[in-house]
């Protein structure tokens, strides 16, 4: 009966015009294409320069910021408002005003007469090109005194290190989170419609007055998005590994693991979905709504701790949160299940909520 | 054994009752045939009755077996066909009767006699997809899915609604081949005309049953004369009919009207003394046996 039930749902996946095809897409989308759309490296910052000095100093500090790559020169004069006129037109996100006697205050140390102006309109773009034209800022600094030999040292001197993606590679940081975007939506999302199709169709009230059981039914109907979230999950691995030379630095059983725990909760989302629409249009709404909840909310784009403390709480009620950590960590650090318990709870908790409430709903329904 | 007895089953959807109090009896192996219009609660019954939903109040029992607490084994002795197609459009004919089978613990072969005679028919166009299929290949693809696990008892939920009258008279020799089979089936039709076909029915209005009997019993309770008067202008006809003395209900049907008169008040002669007198004299007046259509509409007058 079971080898039945499964081999029809196989059967119509695979006839379906669109479903395989985009089991197949999907993964191989996913890691060649969004990797580098979604990259929040940020390139050529227009930059304007207000030089009141004109001095050698300050084409030296000009010369250390376009140097570094990140930024283009747009403007170099000594008008203002000139500079000015180009940040309100957004020709310019950046301004640096050299003030005049410049290059004597600081070859003797005794201060730095600049001062920057960034346009915040786009805020990573903002954030970040302030912190490159310090950057360069603290490098003209350094290397300035270190030709001099004065022994005035640099106000603060910090050094950064980067664990684990030492090179900062928002790609590597990105794969682990891809993955669990796409586990989701397939594991929560595809089964919860197919279920609600079998209702528009009337199809289950055909089955429900047959012996066999509801349960049965339902687990059939997940068991091939179950197949299909694991064949995302390996193939993403590999062409992670084939394409970016990335491998899992942790056991790669652990990612199966977490994944078998994330398939669990979304089981019980897309049943409870499923049970409360009565057709595919509702459905998708709903899942329309908890995906771009879920992704927005789960540290995945933008870190949990930069968000207030009421939008924190919120994150504690999304899975993606701990399946996203449990995977990065993982990926990238290496962790162990016994390392990252508290993701390993929160997805536990979850799962037996979800699963609870969708069977109760499912009952109240019969 | 009776295959089905139902009492007092009331079902309610917030305020609106769908079912008041309703009680039935079904012999083994009679068809039974439920009439009512759209919106009586014919669904409502059926959903009840194959276990897929619970009655606020009544019990019920198919074969001996309760409705609540046999469920389970009541769905493997039940065939149900609801009214709205619901086979997987994109199986074939052939998949989707050996999936039925499968789920009923059975196989196509081992009941091949059951259908056979219905399955010859859609035989040739075995692996077509099911969604491919014509309206009343559809039809029989569905009742042998109802049909392939031998089912004691037969529910078809408006089997005929929407499918033309030669498919429809066909269908009905289908369900008489399969009640000498030893099925008792239990249908649901919109279409007056179909119920003299039956062996008993009843009659449902609004949630509540009107009447019931065989055909015979219920046209033979008619308590007044009927009449069929045919005219040029229907319209002021019917409006002097219904306020002539003696009149009980006069209703257009088809390019007719059927007048029903009380026999101790008035005659054919007292009608045609109104009619004359309103000047709409190209009539004609013949005395008709009472349809049950006729009959339905005199106890839903109540």
């Amino acid at each position: 009966m079971w080898k039945y039930l499964l081999e029809k749902e196989f059967k119509q996946f695979f006839r379906d015009p669109g479903l395989p095809r985009m089991a197949l897409a999907f993964p191989v989308l996913m890691m060649l294409v969004f990797p580098f759309a979604v990259s929040m490296d940020i390139r050529n910052i227009n930059l304007a320069v207000v030089d009141n000095c004109m001095s050698k100093e300050s084409s030296r500090l000009i010369e250390k910021c376009t140097s570094s790559g990140y930024f283009r020169l747009v403007f170099h004069g000594q008008s203002p408002d000139e500079a000015m006129r180009l940040m309100d037109n957004n020709k310019a996100d950046a301004i640096i005003t050299i003030m005049p006697g410049f290059d004597k205050e600081t070859v003797s140390g005794s201060g730095f007469p600049a001062g920057i102006k960034v346009n915040t309109v786009n805020g990573t773009k903002g954030s970040l090109g302030s912190r490159y034209i310090l950057q360069c800022v603290r490098s003209y600094v350094g290397e300035r005194n270190d030709a001099l030999g004065t022994a005035v040292p640099p106000a603060a001197d910090i050094s950064e290190k980067y664990y684990f993606n030492p090179g900062m590679d928002y790609k590597l940081f990105m794969i682990p989170a891809l993955i669990v975007i796409a586990i989701t939506m397939i594991t929560a999302f595809l089964p919860a419609l197919n279920i609600v199709s079998e209702k528009e169709a009337g199809t289950i009230e055909q089955i429900n007055v047959t012996p066999v059981s509801k349960t049965a039914f339902i687990v059939c109907k997940m068991i091939p998005y179950w197949a299909i979230a694991f064949f995302i999950l390996t193939a993403c691995l590999v062409i992670a590994w084939a394409v970016f030379g990335y491998v899992c630095r942790g056991n790669i059983l652990w990612l199966y693991i977490f994944t078998v725990l994330d398939i669990i909760v979304m089981a019980g989302l897309g049943l409870l979905i499923s049970n409360y629409s009565s057709n595919a249009q509702q459905a998708m709404f709903v899942i329309w709504f908890f995906a771009v909840i879920f992704m927005l909310m789960s540290g995945i784009f933008t870190p949990i701790a930069s968000m207030p403390h009421w939008a924190q709480y919120i994150t504690y009620l999304n899975p993606m949160r701990y399946f996203a950590d449990a995977m990065r960590a993982v990926y990238l650090k290496g962790s162990t299940p016994a390392e990252l318990w508290y993701d390993v709870a929160g997805l536990a908790a979850l799962g037996s909520v979800m699963v609870g409430a969708a069977v109760a709903s499912y009952r109240k329904t019969e | 054994m009776k295959a089905i007895e139902i009492s007092g089953i009331s079902k309610n959807y917030g305020h609106v009752a769908a079912l008041r109090e309703i009680s039935l009896d079904v012999d083994s192996g009679e068809i039974f045939g439920l009439i009512g219009p759209d919106g009586a609660g014919k669904t409502t019954l059926f959903r009840i009755m194959t276990t897929l939903m619970l009655a606020d109040a009544g019990s019920g029992k198919i074969c001996g077996m309760d409705i609540v607490s046999d469920y389970s084994r009541i769905r493997k002795i039940i065939g149900y066909m609801p009214g709205r197609f619901s086979l997987y459009q994109d199986l074939s004919v052939r998949e989707n009767l050996e999936y039925f089978a499968t789920l009923f613990g059975t196989t196509v072969e081992k009941n091949y006699g059951t259908i056979k005679e219905i399955y010859s028919r859609i035989e040739p166009f075995r692996d077509r997809k099911a969604g491919k299929l014509s309206g009343g290949m559809k039809q029989k693809l569905a009742l042998c899915c109802a049909l392939v696990h031998k089912p004691s008892v037969l529910f078809l939920d408006e089997p005929t609604t929407g499918v033309d009258a030669v498919s429809r008279s066909e269908f009905w020799k289908m369900l008489e081949r399969i009640r000498k089979s030893g099925v008792t089936v239990f249908v649901s039709t919109p279409y007056m005309d179909e119920a003299s076909l039956c062996d008993r029915l009843a009659m449902i209005r609004d949630g509540v049953i009107i009447g019931t009997g065989t055909p015979g019993q219920i046209v033979s309770a008619y308590p007044y004369r009927l009449l069929s008067v045919e005219g040029d202008r229907i319209y002021p006809l019917l409006k002097k009919l219904r306020e002539t003395e003696g009149v009980i209900s006069c209703f257009s049907f088809g390019a007719s009207l059927h007048l029903a008169y009380d026999p101790e008040k008035t005659g054919t002669s007292g009608i045609l003394a109104a009619i004359r007198e309103s000047g709409l004299e190209d009539c004609k007046v013949r005395e008709i046996s009472p349809g049950i259509e006729d009959c339905f509409m005199q106890l839903a007058r109540k």
